[in-house]
């Protein structure tokens, strides 16, 4: 086979990183935008490879308006988050064609670089680390190849210089990641969740087909004492109580709050929560106290619906104390005018559940109840009806609302099919329906099933929700429709699994080990390195014996690294420039110790000579030296004379330093 | 070529560079992105440790200029330089004249601990002895983002002879020799009468060695014996300025045609400008002993 013509090579390589760095995104792309990508990459890799000329600047402006226009169509703007990237891949594609190979690796290079940023709002997991490492990698390989003008240099030697200025640019980066301060956002707010399970403040019914089983840690638990009992380990996240037939909200504004007395004998626990980039702080219910608190760079206070709620979303991982009581009255006084947003539903939808609701309410063991009993007979109804069906609990129950609008109708007649949240917001429609003021309440639900070195674990995958009914006088009860119809999923702290894939029905005894190491090691990944903060900072400053870590003392310690640096380096050019070979700086070294003794020797001079003009000038007191300065040129001149060993050499010189100190005192 | 003269600036990538690290940055705090840190601190580490290995792609490399040949104005001389690299391969060295256009670059590699060459061609001006002039000497291997150069003027001079005028005009006549005998053109005897022996000359002919006698005479350790010619006054050929007409560029053109004509055509020459004469004589010594006399008068 023909070798291949090194532009030719060149831009495959290019175009393969194009390609890799793209390819993460493309689930966001629409297809059309996935369409072009490809067909551009597609298109340059034939003419590279048929040696056709590149299409005219003209084309590729018609081309380019046209994908700026069909960007804006389909967003309408360009400054939103996944307009921005489709945008960004598309010009990266669309550079290709006016790519020349060698100089045109730049732009390629800075916008990959956007690229592989704008992923990490996605995901910051260890495969993605990986991916980064090696598309960066190869950016670079491409630069250094565009700084190869002479001959067909292999791509493996481009690599390897890539591979050495990264490596020797590593504890540049180790330093700065280490020092550099972690300030706040500079403005804006950082989005709040990233699409992953976990909490958000807001709960679109049925528009996940499927949830990914996210097993990070959300957060870890340590009690003083008792742990308590499964059906006690709710944390309580944001409320959600707005509805409009298909999203649920939090409501916005000031608003009547509600009271809360607290009994029993409380857990006390302590909280390590990482960052989950939303505003709301998940504690253990019910958690007391009414003052503001100050957890790290944020104020954390009580919201209205008893969730507590940080002043801005929280991005560093907070560690706290906090205690949480087992019963708990709240809002019981309040007037049911207040909880006219507790009653409110979509005007039209979901006629049939409604219909079906108020038949329930019609029913004539109702009737006889005081108001205070009848809503909990009325929860324990749905709660059998819910049992009673042919629900089915599932992490994949499909898209609901592609064929009617009344998707809680859909859900409670036709498919029953579900997780969390589909049954709690049936669960609190059907309430509503009923004149039963109700919400939704989101948070995590359930621990690991056993502690880690003491820790109780809290994944994303924990996260829950579920429902809260009022009744006059007795004020807001929990109901969780999902303990109705998956026990396990709340006494046992666990999410269903999702359907075995093939490689576990293969293997079923070595894939979970496979998968459970993987999950240690990027759990390791998040603790470690993503989760690296401020407080981190500060602790490795007391740990360096820093008394009062604060931004000062840690740009002191970044000044003091940069300055030993400094030093260290101009030392380095020092070192490399004094004589390299061991005689030059020998003969430089006895030849400054005879000049101290008021001796005429001069470098081009041999020891033979030294020695002599030492016996002039001393006589016998010189004998000593003068011997040693025979013994330097025999080992330097004779022939045959085995040269010195390092041992050797050592000892010669301190005689040497010896006879010299008992000369200068003989003069003296 | 060490640390005291080699130059380092950012390259326009460069700061294009520094201004995407900015915005990784910003991105990174805005976002709260650890792993948006992780990426932005690795490239500034990798272009500092470029900005040291590019300086590094310069540092300890030293150079020598070949004696650059002699040429003629109006034509491209050429300078071979040859790179002494003792360390680790070198790639990507730019070589052009100081304040000449980027795209006259002539690019090398220098392999590890080894030796490459590489000839830069310009346009030698007008005839004279010049210095050679200052050369540059880049690179931005590795990554481009930094434009480390020095500044070599190698001590070597290059001869630039008046430019030979073609079609060569035909030699002038010459004035009579001391004998008084006329010619009328110069008869170009390719074989001379043999008048005795003498031992090489620089600037004989190899014609006029006896090689029958060649091998006796370097065994012996003596010098080649050579015909000794007799070369007639007559015979032989005045160059003369007296003899051109028109600018001074235009008669030092048509005297250097004639110096070369007559060293092609083997027959003794000498050169007579103003008041200067080289006596006639032939050989590669007298021929640039005459073309040099042409180039540098004034």
């Amino acid at each position: 086979m023909k070798p291949i013509p090194r532009e030719t090579r060149d831009v495959f390589f290019l175009l393969a990183t194009i390609a890799a760095v793209v390819a993460p995104h493309t689930p966001l792309l629409p297809l059309w935008a996935q369409a072009i990508c490809g067909l551009m990459l597609v298109w340059r890799g034939w003419l590279a490879w048929q040696g056709h000329k590149l299409p005219g600047r003209w084309l590729l402006v018609i081309v380019l308006a046209a994908t700026t226009a069909l960007v804006l169509l389909n967003w309408r703007s360009l400054l939103n988050r996944e307009a921005g990237i489709s945008f960004l891949c598309l010009l990266m594609a669309l550079k290709t064609l006016e790519l020349k190979a060698r100089r045109d690796a730049f732009v390629v290079f800075f916008l990959g670089f956007f690229l592989v940023l704008l992923r990490f709002l996605y995901s910051q997991s260890l495969p993605t680390a990986l991916w980064t490492l090696l598309v960066v990698w190869a950016l670079l390989t491409a630069l250094v190849l565009a700084q190869m003008p002479v001959g067909q240099p292999s791509l493996a030697l481009a690599a390897k210089r890539a591979a050495r200025v990264t490596v020797s640019g590593l504890p540049v980066m180790i330093l700065l990641y280490l020092l550099f301060p972690r300030i706040a956002p500079l403005w804006g707010i950082p989005a709040e969740t990233l699409g992953k399970t976990g909490l958000s403040n807001q709960m679109t019914f049925g528009a996940m087909s499927e949830i990914a089983n996210d097993d990070s840690i959300a957060m870890r638990l340590r009690f003083d004492g008792a742990v308590p009992p499964p059906d006690h380990r709710y944390l309580r996240g944001p409320v959600l109580e707005t509805f409009d037939g298909q999203r649920w909200t939090a409501r916005e504004g000031p608003r009547r709050g509600d009271t809360l007395q607290l009994s029993g004998q409380p857990w006390r626990y302590q909280m390590t929560l990482e960052p989950l980039r939303i505003r709301a702080v998940p504690l253990l219910e019910t958690a007391g106290g009414d003052a503001a608190q100050v957890l790290g760079p944020y104020i954390v206070r009580r919201g209205p619906e008893l969730q507590w709620i940080a002043s801005s979303p929280v991005t560093e991982r907070l560690r706290f104390a906090a205690e949480a009581w087992p019963a708990q009255t709240a809002g019981a006084e309040r007037s049911p005018a207040s909880l006219q947003a507790d009653l409110q539903l979509p005007a039209g939808k979901n006629p049939r559940v409604r219909a079906w609701a108020e038949a329930l309410r019609a029913q004539p063991r109702f009737a006889a109840l005081s108001d205070g009993e009848r809503p909990a007979a009325l929860a324990a109804a749905v709660m059998d009806q819910v049992r009673g069906n042919d629900f089915i609990y599932t992490l994949s129950p499909g898209r609901y609302g592609e064929t009617t609008p009344h998707l809680i109708d859909e859900f409670w007649f036709d498919r029953r099919l579900g997780f969390c949240e589909h049954f709690a917001a049936a669960f609190v429609v059907i309430m509503r329906s009923m004149g039963v003021p109700a919400r939704i309440v989101t948070g995590f639900q359930g621990f690991d099933a056993e502690p880690q070195e003491g820790w109780w674990v809290v994944r994303n995958s924990n996260a829950h929700a579920w429902a809260e009914y009022w009744a006059p006088g007795i004020g807001w009860q929990r109901a969780d429709p999902t303990a109705a119809i998956a026990p396990e999923r709340v006494q046992g702290g666990q999410a269903l699994r999702p359907a075995p894939g093939a490689l576990e029905r293969f293997s079923p005894a070595v894939w979970p080990a496979v998968r459970g190491l993987w999950e240690r090691m990027d759990n390791r990944w998040q603790q470690l390195i993503l989760n690296y903060s401020r407080q981190d900072q500060f602790d490795l400053l007391k740990r360096m014996g820093v008394a009062q870590p604060d931004w000062i003392a840690l740009g002191r310690a970044g000044a003091l690294v940069i300055g030993v640096i400094a030093l260290g380096s101009a030392g380095l050019i020092v070192w490399q420039r004094r004589p390299h070979d061991a005689w030059s700086r020998q003969r430089a070294a006895v030849l400054s110790m005879l000049r101290g003794l008021g001796l005429p020797s001069a470098a081009h001079e041999s020891p033979l000579r030294w020695a002599e003009q030492v016996r002039q000038h001393f006589g016998a007191p010189g004998h000593e030296l003068a011997a040693l300065l025979m013994s330097l040129e025999q080992s330097r001149y004779a022939p045959e004379a085995p040269p010195w060993g390092w041992r050797e050499s050592v000892a010669w010189r301190h005689r040497l330093r010896v006879a010299g100190r008992m000369l200068e005192a003989n003069r003296s | 070529m060490g640390q005291h003269n080699i130059y380092i600036v950012p390259s326009r990538p460069g700061l294009f560079f520094c201004g995407t690290i900015a915005i990784l940055l910003i991105a990174s705090i805005n976002d709260q992105l650890s792993l948006g840190y992780m990426l932005t601190f690795l490239l500034a580490g990798a272009g500092l440790a470029s900005m040291q290995a590019t300086h590094a792609n310069l540092r300890g490399l030293s150079l020598d200029l070949q004696a650059p040949q002699a040429v003629f104005a109006g034509q491209e001389a050429m300078l071979e330089i040859r790179l002494h690299n003792t360390g680790r391969a070198r790639f990507g060295l730019g070589f052009r004249l100081r304040g000449t256009a980027e795209e006259a670059t002539a690019w090398v590699d220098a392999p590890e601990k080894g030796h490459a060459v590489v000839r830069l061609s310009y346009a030698a001006p007008a005839r004279g002895l010049y210095e050679v002039p200052e050369l540059q000497i880049i690179t931005r291997f590795p990554l481009g983002l930094f434009r480390a150069w020095s500044l070599w003027r190698p001590a070597a001079q290059l001869w630039v002879y008046p430019q030979a005028e073609s079609p060569v005009a035909p030699f002038p006549t010459q004035a009579a020799g001391p004998e008084g005998e006329h010619a009328a053109s110069v008869q170009l005897h390719k074989g001379l009468e043999f008048e005795g022996v003498r031992p090489y000359r620089r600037g004989d002919t190899l014609r006029q060695v006896i090689w029958k006698k060649a091998a006796l005479a370097l065994e012996t350790g003596q010098a080649l014996p050579v015909r000794e010619t007799h070369a007639p006054a007559s015979r032989e050929l005045w160059l003369d300025m007296q003899d051109t007409r028109g600018a001074l560029e235009a008669r030092l053109s048509r005297l250097c045609a004639w110096v070369l004509e007559a060293e092609r055509m083997q027959s003794p020459y000498g050169l007579r400008v103003g008041a200067q004469e080289i006596d006639p004589e032939l050989g590669p010594q007298h021929r640039r002993e005459c073309l040099e006399r042409l180039a540098l008068w004034v």
